[in-house]
């Protein structure tokens, strides 16, 4: 083939300028940090990078219901388990009137006024609150019992997305906790209400019946206690497995779109000799022709 | 003997002429769409002229006949219409690269995220459904995926406006190059010997016209070109056909139908205006689509913080990427968005801090065919496309400069060659110019010295 020198410079040109190019691609490979930039530098990549994109911001936002959920659990259970320790005292009192203070009128006055203000505090561990909001009262507002005893609440449940295609419940109602008060009888403060009148009355009979409804009452909290526990155990699963996936998505994704360092750091280099040996090719080759050999 | 002394004349004045072709290839050495020339050379040039018309001796000398252009036909046609090829996968992946840009993904910040944030937003009220900064936090992050998603239009409309411009621009660049071909072959026609630079010329601009229109050429008569686009003559022996780039579409001024450019330029913006343009447009709209409907479907069903039901979160009548807009019923009013569902059998109003709506809408994020996963595909394909454009531009580029290659290898000045031919005149035209002397020499000793014997 015969050769012109404005085909070796052209040539020469073009190839000084795909080198130049891919040096350039490498540097910035290394100065962003990041292989995919755009989709079009690798459209496969970038899917799969946009999905995980995707999929780790959704688990933050989980991971945001998911604290949420555990704090309102522990409010409940902490204010439930004092609940028991309330009830539980009751339980010692209402045996006390039962054995020794029946002759004593006075000590039934005094163990009457007791189960009084324990029902007071029993109302205002059934109104705690969460984040301002009433953790026993369903989804209305305000508090979930009155000072007379009587729910202000609903039956609602309150859900929470905690992972993937798995919904929690986080709520349990005063209903569930500290009985309906339409049944026969009562809810918890009823039962320690007519308790009180039975011994301030020292009626034996309505005492040891109250007594079993106090029972009854007890198991209600405790096993509402239990199902606090248990779906807080459950939490604490999975938020656990959520930080090992989280962890896991941000590795594929660092993998997929992150610059390796190293293998950059040798592409810049050998990407720069191959460069510099243009170069020098090229200030070798363009300056010949016959005339540097005419006299 | 005096013949000698028109013989040298001829040798000598051969030579000069090579020596002037040298110097006016090595003068356009660098010169677009030069080709090198050269001299034909004919034996017995002489012929009989001169004083010695007639005479019955064999005429001698040489004689340049002619100087034409060295090049390959079918290596400048293939030129050509490379050369077209190249502006137009050239203008498709430099424009695709233009409408990339309107989606900058994958990132943190593109409109992918704004949609999470979207999500997040709900998934977040759906904890806290009392909260009126939480509602706002949520018509804000709405507003931003609506803001984005105008953008977007927006940008796409851009590319398109773009395109359109590039045209009228090119039907202007087309009527110059067209009239200019046209004056050209005129000249040619009427030039009394070969114009080789006139050609040089005239192939060039035939070359940039096919660049811009995929523009064929044809040879006419007397060295003239016919030039057609599409089938239709737009230059046709000194005459040229106008063409108008109004609108963004090329018509031909003279009756206002289409011009069907096959390749090049025009080819590729028409692409972009007719068919890329849209076909993303539609994807994108699909997108809002996807988000309206969805959400409202829905929104609807649920209760705000007064215990109202059956209001639209986004405006129902703006379904695409430009009208997408928040309903007149929740915009500027966080406490209308419905974030509680309805309770069954009824249905009836949920507590006023019931969030299960609004979950059921941040769960919509994860379904397999909501706006999301239509983003994700509209990105993805138009990541595939760009690529794919931009790899067929980097090899047609190939193509195109090894068809140059080609070209220049019969056609381009070397100067090497160029060194050689200036040597090899100046040592005839030496050469020539010797013979005469001796020639003259000869004559002096013939008339000065002879018959002068006993004188």
């Amino acid at each position: 083939m015969r050769v012109t020198n404005s085909m070796v410079l052209t040539s020469t040109l073009r190839d000084l300028n795909a080198t130049l190019s891919r040096l350039q691609s490498a540097q910035i490979d290394l100065s962003t940090g990041r292989v995919v930039r755009k989709a079009s530098d690798d459209p496969a990549k970038a899917a799969a990078a946009m999905a995980l994109h995707n999929q780790i911001r959704r688990s933050e936002h989980r991971s945001r219901e998911l604290t949420d959920a555990q704090g309102w659990l522990n409010v409940a259970d902490t204010a439930l388990v004092n609940g028991l320790d309330l009830l539980n005292r009751a339980k010692e009192l209402a045996s006390r009137a039962a054995s020794t203070g029946a002759t004593d009128a006075e000590a039934r006055t005094a163990i009457a006024a007791e189960l009084g203000n324990l029902r007071e505090e029993m109302i205002a561990i059934a109104n705690t609150k969460y984040l301002n909001r009433s953790v026993f009262n369903g989804t209305t507002t305000g508090d979930a019992y009155d000072l007379a005893g009587a729910y202000l609440g609903n039956d609602s449940q309150i859900m929470r997305a905690v992972a993937p295609g798995t919904v929690l419940r986080t709520n349990i109602t005063g209903e569930e906790a500290f009985g309906v008060q339409a049944s026969p009888e009562g809810d918890v403060f009823a039962v320690i209400d007519r308790l009180a009148a039975a011994i301030a009355a020292g009626d034996q009979a309505a005492m040891t019946a109250e007594q079993d409804n106090l029972d009854a009452a007890r198991t209600r909290m405790a096993s509402a206690t239990a199902e606090l526990g248990s779906r807080g155990a459950r939490l604490d699963s999975i938020r656990a497995r959520a930080a090992a996936d989280e962890v896991s998505l941000r590795d594929t994704l660092s993998q997929i779109e992150d610059t390796d360092l190293a293998k950059a750091l040798m592409d810049v280099k050998n990407r720069e000799n191959a460069y510099n040996a243009a170069l020098g090719a090229a200030a070798r080759v363009i300056p010949n022709s016959l005339l540097n050999y005419l006299r | 003997m005096l013949s000698g002394l028109y013989t040298a004349l001829s040798g000598m004045n051969a030579h000069r002429q090579i020596l002037d072709v040298t110097s006016h290839n090595v003068a356009n050495q660098a010169t677009p769409g030069y080709h090198r020339q050269m001299v034909d050379l004919r034996a017995g040039g002489l012929g009989a002229s001169g004083i010695f018309a007639g005479s019955k001796y064999l005429p001698g000398g040489v004689d340049a006949v002619a100087v034409r252009r060295v090049l390959d036909t079918l290596a400048e046609n293939r030129l050509v219409r490379e050369t077209a090829l190249d502006a137009g996968a050239m203008t498709l992946a430099i424009n695709l690269g233009r409408l990339e840009m309107a989606f900058t993904e994958p990132s943190n910040d593109g409109m992918a995220a704004l949609l999470d944030d979207f999500w997040g937003g709900w998934s977040d009220l759906a904890t806290v459904p009392g909260d009126t900064a939480m509602r706002s936090q949520l018509l804000e992050r709405s507003q931003s995926v609506i803001d984005s998603l105008r953008r977007a239009s927006a940008d796409l409309d851009a590319v398109a406006l773009g395109a359109q411009q590039e045209i009228h621009a090119l039907a202007a660049d087309v009527n110059e190059i067209a009239a200019r071909i046209a004056q050209m072959n005129g000249a040619i026609a009427g030039s009394p010997t070969t114009p080789n630079d006139l050609l040089d010329q005239r192939d060039a601009l035939v070359r940039e016209l096919s660049a811009l229109t995929g523009a064929v050429a044809r040879p006419g008569q007397g060295g003239q070109v016919e030039v057609s686009i599409g089938g239709r003559s737009i230059v046709y022996g000194a005459n040229s056909q106008r063409v108008s780039g109004l609108g963004g579409t090329l018509t031909w001024e003279a009756d206002g139908t289409a011009v069907l450019a096959p390749e090049g330029k025009a080819a590729a913006l028409r692409t972009i205006i007719a068919d890329v343009v849209p076909r993303y447009r539609t994807k994108l709209d699909a997108v809002a689509a996807a988000l309206v409907n969805t959400v409202n479907g829905v929104h609807t069903t649920g209760y705000d913080l007064g215990g109202t039901t059956g209001r639209n979160f986004f405006d129902p009548a703006g379904v695409t990427a430009a009208t997408i807009s928040l309903s007149a019923d929740v915009a500027g009013q966080p406490g209308n968005i419905a974030a509680g569902a309805p309770v069954f059998p009824g249905p009836t109003a949920p507590g006023p801090l019931d969030g299960e709506l609004a979950r059921a809408i941040a769960l919509l994020a994860d379904a397999a065919t909501g706006p999301d996963s239509a983003y994700r595909s509209l990105v993805a394909d138009l990541g595939v496309e760009v690529r794919a454009a931009r790899q067929r531009s980097e090899v047609q580029g190939q193509v195109t400069a090894a068809a140059q290659q080609v070209a220049d290898s019969v056609g381009g000045v070397s100067i090497d060659e160029e060194m050689v031919s200036m040597l090899a005149a100046q040592r005839g035209y030496e050469a020539s110019a010797r013979v005469l002397t001796t020639v003259d020499q000869l004559l002096e000793t013939l008339i000065s010295r002879t018959g002068v014997v006993g004188r």
